[in-house]
């Protein structure tokens, strides 16, 4: 494994643009190294926003790391990238089991070709029937494939466990009932009590946060304003810690429109991105999709340059995100 | 428009490769002080759009604490502009893709610290 590592870091190091962070990323998450992990997904897909199979590899981390809601986040942007994407179909079926939510999980796997179905799959697939079955029979918790409780509940508690268990028919799966008794708490996962939607929306309190990950400093800042000058994500603090994003986002209002204006006037074609240089910071815009502006300001002491590819990469994320909402 | 105190800069930046025209601009009204463009450029147009875009720019840098605008440069597919203040005053230049930026810029920055 670390072999491999090695080898997958050197090939991306040798060519940053390429598809191997992929394979990079799911070899260090299976080797354990979420963190590490995780950035690579993350900067893989800056580059290459709509790939389905690299939202899969990002999600299986963010399942290894016990975040289910953002593992569902991203295999959701998978199947809408592509809808017959079986990994996707095949998380979200766990995720939806690890909820009770066993109508759904077993609609989600039965959509798994039988072509991809893995040993695996099959069995997951089974487990899920059988859980039904169990719990139409007698209202119980069911226990499966081999009838008794586990010893320790490390299938719970690290909720990915089941990621690997994919491939494997050993899986050992325990499902819970609303009518269970309390029998083994620790075993048991409780069943959502929020409804499952088809694609459900971003968590609206993690907007102020979407750039996070693509921006590189305290010092930058990015913020995603819609076409009336109305914060759509991200965040802007000033020096004394106040948050100004809703005053810069009106400033900014009518910006797309004036520079377009001005654009075609010169025949120059579309606007690709606005710099404006200030004594203490620099701060380039760019069009985002549905009329939006996309704004990235960083400290005076930021090469230009740098600014206009963290401008790249939040427009990225920002499209990304859009796709999602919209 | 009549011969003024630009004229010269305004010359002097027409001359760079790839640039189709230069003005002077009062921020608060868009209207042009004095130009240098090439046949077929809507100057005044075109300087009014530079000018609201510079005073945007200028308001939301205050806004967030960013201090005083500099140097403003709005790129396009085949160009963009270029604009320095000073006071109410822009200095702004429409250039090609082949345009020097580096040089532009530095010439335009240093000329709008004489802009009065």
């Amino acid at each position: 494994m670390p072999d491999e590592i090695r080898r997958l870091s050197d090939d991306l190091a040798r060519d940053p643009s390429s598809l191997v962070f992929m394979p990079l990323a799911d070899a260090l998450r299976r080797a354990g190294q979420l963190d590490v992990a995780l950035r690579v997904a993350l900067r893989g897909l800056d580059r290459h926003p709509y790939l389905p199979d690299a939202h899969d590899v990002l999600a299986r981390i963010h399942a290894d790391r016990g975040d289910l809601e953002r593992a569902s986040d991203e295999w959701e942007m998978a199947l809408r990238l592509d809808p017959a994407h079986a990994q996707a179909n095949l998380g979200l079926g766990f995720v939806e089991f690890r909820r009770g939510d066993l109508e759904s999980a077993e609609r989600r796997l039965s959509t798994v070709p039988l072509a991809e179905q893995t040993p695996g799959v099959a069995a997951a697939l089974a487990h899920v029937r059988s859980a039904l079955g169990a719990r139409c029979a007698n209202g119980i918790a069911a226990v499966v494939p081999n009838g008794s409780m586990p010893a320790e509940p490390a299938a719970v508690s690290r909720p990915m466990a089941w990621t690997e268990a994919i491939a494997s028919a050993e899986a050992v799966v325990v499902v819970p009932t609303p009518a269970a008794p309390p029998v083994a708490p620790a075993l048991t996962t409780p069943r959502s009590t929020r409804p499952v939607s088809e694609f459900p929306s971003p968590d609206p309190t993690r907007t102020k946060q979407l750039f996070d990950s693509a921006l590189e400093g305290s010092d930058q800042h990015a913020l995603l304003v819609d076409g009336d000058g109305l914060v759509l994500a991200g965040a802007y603090t000033d020096a004394g810690g106040n948050d100004v994003a809703e005053v810069i986002a009106a400033e900014l209002a009518g910006v797309s429109g004036e520079a377009e204006r001005a654009m075609r006037h010169l025949g120059l074609g579309a606007w690709t991105s606005l710099l404006v240089e200030a004594d203490d910071a620099v701060v380039a815009m760019t069009p985002a999709p549905n009329g939006s502006l996309l704004v990235v300001t960083a400290s005076r002491r930021t090469p230009v340059g740098l600014v206009r590819l963290l401008l790249d990469r939040a427009l990225a994320r920002a499209r990304d995100w859009l796709v999602r909402v919209s | 428009m009549t011969k003024t105190p630009y004229a010269e800069l305004l010359a002097m930046l027409s001359r760079h490769r790839g640039v189709v025209g230069s003005f002077v601009v009062s921020e608060r009204d868009g209207l042009a002080i004095d130009s240098n463009v090439q046949i077929g450029v809507q100057a005044e147009a075109v300087a009014a759009l530079a000018a609201s875009l510079h005073r945007k720019a200028r308001l939301a840098c205050g806004a967030a604490g960013c201090g005083v605008v500099t140097f403003l440069r709005l790129d396009a597919e085949k160009g963009g502009v270029l604009a320095a203040g000073r006071d109410d005053l822009v200095l702004v230049t429409i250039s090609e893709a082949r345009a020097n930026i580096g040089l532009l810029r530095v010439e335009m920055m240093r000329a709008a610290k004489a802009l009065t």
